[in-house]
C-alpha cells in the first residue's frame, strides 16, 4: 500500500499543486488547532477526517478518469445510488456473502458507467449531458427499486474496513483503500500504454486519433474505470455508514470536482495529479472538520465547500497562464475554448 | 433555421397534444379546468428556469448556478418582506438586482480568467446555497406577500397568471436575440467564437451580459415561484438543474451555441410540465418523474437529430450537437 521514496518524489517534484496542498493541510491544521484547541488534532477528530477524505480521494479519482480524457462525469452519485442499493439489497435482502456483493457493485458500477460511455459515442453528444440525464435516471431507478427502504449491513468485514483502526487509533483502514487505489492510478497513467492514450486523447483527441490510438476504446476504459471507482466508493461509503439507502451519492459531485480540481487535474484533460487528489480530499475533510470544530453552524458548511472550489479553479487558472503562456493560443480556438460543449 | 426549431419540437408538441386529448378523454382529472391550469402554472415556472439557462446555452456557455441564485433571490425576497418589512415593491426589485448581481459575478469570473462557466457556476452555485442556508439557518419564511400568492395561484379558469409573466419574458428574451445588438453579439459568440473575435464582437461584455441575464431571469423565476409554493424556502431551486437544461435542450438550443430558440423553450416546458401531471394523475412515483426528465433529454436530442437528417440539413449546422470530439469538459 505504500509509495516508495523515490516515487513518492518523482510525483511530488511533477507537481507543484501537491506540495501547494501540503502547506495548505498544515495551516488548516495548525489554524484549525490554535483557534478549536487541541480537539481537532486528537485521534477521534483525525480519525474521522480520514474516514470521510479516503472516501471522497476515491470519489476525486472516479471524477479524474473522466476528466483526464477531457470529459466529466456527473453521474458519480447516481452511480453510488445505483451500487447502493445494490449491495444493500444483495448484503441485507438475498443475504449474499459479501465477496459476492463486493464483486457485483463493482461490476454493475463499470456497465452503468459504459452506458454512458456507449451513450456517447453512439449519439455524439457531450459528457456533461449524457451524465447528467443519467444522474437523474439512476437516481431515480435507484429509489424506485429500492421504494426508499434503509437497509441496515451488518457485516463484520464492512464495519471492521469503515469504523475499525490500522496501525494507530487515528488511521481508518480505508485510508489503505484511498492510497491502493492512488497507487493503481499512478500506475495506469505513468507505467501503462492505457493511461498514456488516456492522457493523449485528452490533451488533443485529434492528435491521438491521428496517432492511431482507438479514441473511443480508450473513453469507454476511462468510463468503465470511473465507474468502478464509483464502485468502489459506494462500498467505503457504506462500509462507515452501515445504515444505507439509494439516497446515498446525492451529494458526491462537488467533493468529487474539488479532489479532481483542488488536486491539479486540468479541466481540459491530459494532465493528472494521483497525489494532488488525495491531497485535496484530505484538505478538504481538514476544512470541513475544523469549521465544525470551532462551532461553525452546519448550514453555513454548503459556503466554504463553493469558496473552495471556486478559489482552486482560480488559482489552477492563474497558474496554467503564467506557467505556459504560449499554450493559451490553444485556448481560444473555437471547440477547445475552455467551454463544455 | 427557423424551419428547424419548428421541426425539433414540432413532433414533441404533436405527441404531447394526441396524448393530452386521449388522457383527457380517458380520465376525468386530466381535462378538468384545474388540472390544466396546474400544467400551465408549472410550465410557467419551468419556461423561466430554460429561459434562464438558454441565454448562457447561446454564448456557449452553461450555468449551474440557476437554482443557487434562485435560492438565495427567494429567502432575500422573502426576508426584507417578512422580517424587514420593506414594502414588496421594494423587495421584489431588491431580489432581482441580486439576481443580476449574482449571474454579473459568474459572468465576471468566467469572461476575465477564462475559464469554463461549468466548474465556475457549480462553485459559485454551491457558495449563493450555502449563504441562503446559513443566513435562514434553513428555516423558510412563511410571511408571504400576498401579491405574490395571488400570482403564483390566480387564475382565470384554466388560465394561470403565472404564463402573463412568462409568456412576456420569452418574448422579450426572444425579441432581444433577434433584433438588439448584445443578442446577435452573443449569439456570435456563441456560434463561433473565433470569428466572433476576428468580427472584432466584444466576446467579454457578450459574455457577462449572458450571465446577467441568466442571473435577472433565475430571479424572476424565483419571484415567480414564492407564491406557488406559499413559502420563501433556501431550498428553491435545489431540483432545477435537470429542468433547466431538459427545457432548453428538448426546445431545440444547441448545446454548441449560437441559438436561443425562446418560443421552443416555452414549448419544452408545456410538454414537460403535462408529463410531469400525467404522471401524477397516474399515481406514478415522483422518482418516476425524474427519470422521465433524464430520458426525455436523450429522446429529444435524438428525435431532433432524427428530423434534421429526413428534413434539408440547413447550410452552417454541420456539427449540431456533436462536438464531442475536440472540446474539453
Amino acid at each position: 500500500m505504500g509509495v516508495s521514496p523515490a516515487r513518492l518524489r518523482e510525483v511530488l517534484g511533477s507537481q507543484t499543486s501537491a506540495l501547494g496542498l501540503v502547506l495548505l493541510i498544515a495551516l488548516t491544521w495548525t489554524g484549525f488547532t490554535s483557534i478549536g484547541g487541541s480537539g481537532f488534532l486528537g485521534s477521534f477528530n483525525l480519525y474521522s477526517i480520514v474516514q470521510l477524505a479516503a472516501r471522497d480521494a476515491v470519489l476525486g479519482m472516479a471524477q479524474a478518469m473522466l476528466i483526464v480524457v477531457a470529459r466529466m462525469n456527473l453521474a458519480v452519485g447516481g452511480i453510488g445510488a445505483v451500487c447502493t442499493s445494490l449491495l444493500g439489497y444483495l448484503l441485507v435482502v438475498a443475504g449474499a456473502p459479501l465477496w459476492v456483493a463486493v464483486v457485483l457493485v463493482g461490476v454493475v458500477g463499470v456497465l452503468a458507467a459504459l452506458l454512458m460511455g456507449f451513450t456517447e459515442l453512439t449519439t455524439g453528444l457531450s459528457s456533461f449531458i449524457v451524465t447528467l440525464a443519467f444522474l437523474s435516471v439512476y437516481g431515480g431507478a435507484a429509489v424506485l427499486a429500492t421504494g426508499g427502504r434503509q437497509f441496515q449491513i451488518t457485516s463484520p468485514e464492512l464495519q471492521a474496513l469503515g469504523n475499525g483502526t490500522l496501525f494507530s487509533p487515528a488511521i481508518c483502514p480505508l485510508v489503505a483503500v484511498a492510497v491502493a487505489c492512488g497507487v493503481l492510478c499512478w500506475l495506469l497513467y505513468f507505467r501503462n500504454s492505457l493511461g498514456w492514450k488516456m492522457l493523449a486523447v485528452g490533451a488533443n483527441e485529434r492528435a491521438a486519433r491521428a496517432s492511431g490510438v482507438h479514441v473511443g476504446g480508450v473513453v469507454l476504459a476511462a468510463y468503465a474505470l470511473s465507474g468502478l471507482l464509483c464502485g468502489v466508493a459506494t462500498i467505503m461509503n457504506a462500509s462507515y455508514e452501515l445504515n444505507v439507502n439509494a439516497g446515498f451519492g446525492a451529494d458526491w459531485l462537488l467533493p468529487s470536482f474539488i479532489a479532481a480540481v483542488l488536486g491539479g487535474v486540468a479541466l481540459t484533460g491530459g494532465d493528472i495529479s494521483v497525489a494532488g487528489i488525495l491531497l485535496a480530499a484530505l484538505f478538504y475533510d481538514s476544512l470541513q472538520s475544523g469549521l465544525t470544530i470551532i462551532n461553525v453552524p452546519s448550514y453555513w458548511i454548503e459556503l466554504p465547500q463553493g469558496l473552495v472550489l471556486l478559489a482552486a479553479v482560480l488559482i489552477d487558472q492563474a497558474r496554467r497562464r503564467r506557467a505556459r503562456p504560449l499554450e493559451r493560443s490553444r485556448d481560444t480556438e473555437p471547440g477547445t475554448a475552455a467551454v463544455p460543449s | 433555421m427557423r424551419r428547424l426549431f419548428g421541426t425539433q419540437w414540432a413532433p414533441l408538441l404533436a405527441a404531447t397534444a394526441v396524448a393530452g386529448i386521449v388522457l383527457g378523454l380517458a380520465t376525468k382529472q386530466f381535462g378538468t379546468a384545474f388540472n390544466i391550469y396546474t400544467i400551465l402554472q408549472t410550465t410557467a415556472i419551468y419556461a423561466a428556469i430554460g429561459l434562464s439557462q438558454m441565454v448562457v446555452l447561446a454564448i456557449a456557455d452553461m450555468s449551474l448556478a440557476v437554482g443557487g441564485i434562485a435560492g438565495l433571490v427567494t429567502i432575500a425576497v422573502g426576508g426584507l418582506y417578512g422580517v424587514q418589512h420593506w414594502p414588496i415593491g421594494a423587495a421584489i426589485v431588491a431580489g432581482l438586482a441580486l439576481g443580476l448581481v449574482c449571474g454579473l459575478v459568474n459572468g465576471l469570473i468566467i469572461a476575465e480568467m477564462d475559464l469554463s462557466g461549468f466548474i465556475v457556476t457549480l462553485a459559485t452555485g454551491t457558495a449563493f446555497t450555502g449563504i441562503a442556508y446559513g443566513v435562514t439557518s434553513a428555516i423558510p419564511y412563511s410571511n408571504i406577500p400576498p401579491v405574490l400568492v395571488s400570482l403564483g395561484q390566480g387564475r382565470a379558469s384554466f388560465f394561470s397568471y403565472l404564463l402573463v409573466p412568462a409568456i412576456a419574458m420569452s418574448v422579450a428574451v426572444g425579441a432581444g436575440f433577434r433584433w438588439l445588438p448584445i443578442g446577435r453579439a452573443i449569439l456570435a459568440v456563441g456560434g463561433n467564437r473565433e470569428a466572433a473575435l476576428l468580427a472584432g464582437i466584444p466576446h467579454k461584455r457578450a459574455m457577462l451580459v449572458a450571465h446577467a441575464l441568466s442571473g435577472l431571469i433565475a430571479a424572476i423565476a424565483a419571484v415567480m415561484y414564492i407564491g406557488v409554493l406559499e413559502s420563501a424556502t433556501p431550498a428553491t431551486g435545489s431540483e432545477w438543474l435537470i429542468i433547466s437544461f431538459a427545457v432548453p435542450i428538448i426546445g431545440g438550443t444547441a448545446l454548441v451555441g449560437g441559438d436561443a430558440p425562446a418560443a421552443g423553450c416555452f414549448v419544452a416546458a408545456l410538454v414537460l410540465a403535462a408529463i410531469n401531471d400525467v404522471l401524477i394523475v397516474l399515481n406514478v412515483n415522483t422518482e418516476a418523474v425524474q427519470m422521465a426528465e433524464g430520458l426525455l433529454i436523450f429522446a429529444a436530442v435524438i428525435s431532433g437529430k432524427l428530423a434534421q437528417s429526413v428534413g434539408r440539413a440547413s447550410p452552417g449546422r454541420g456539427r449540431p450537437l456533436s462536438s464531442a470530439g475536440s472540446s474539453g469538459p
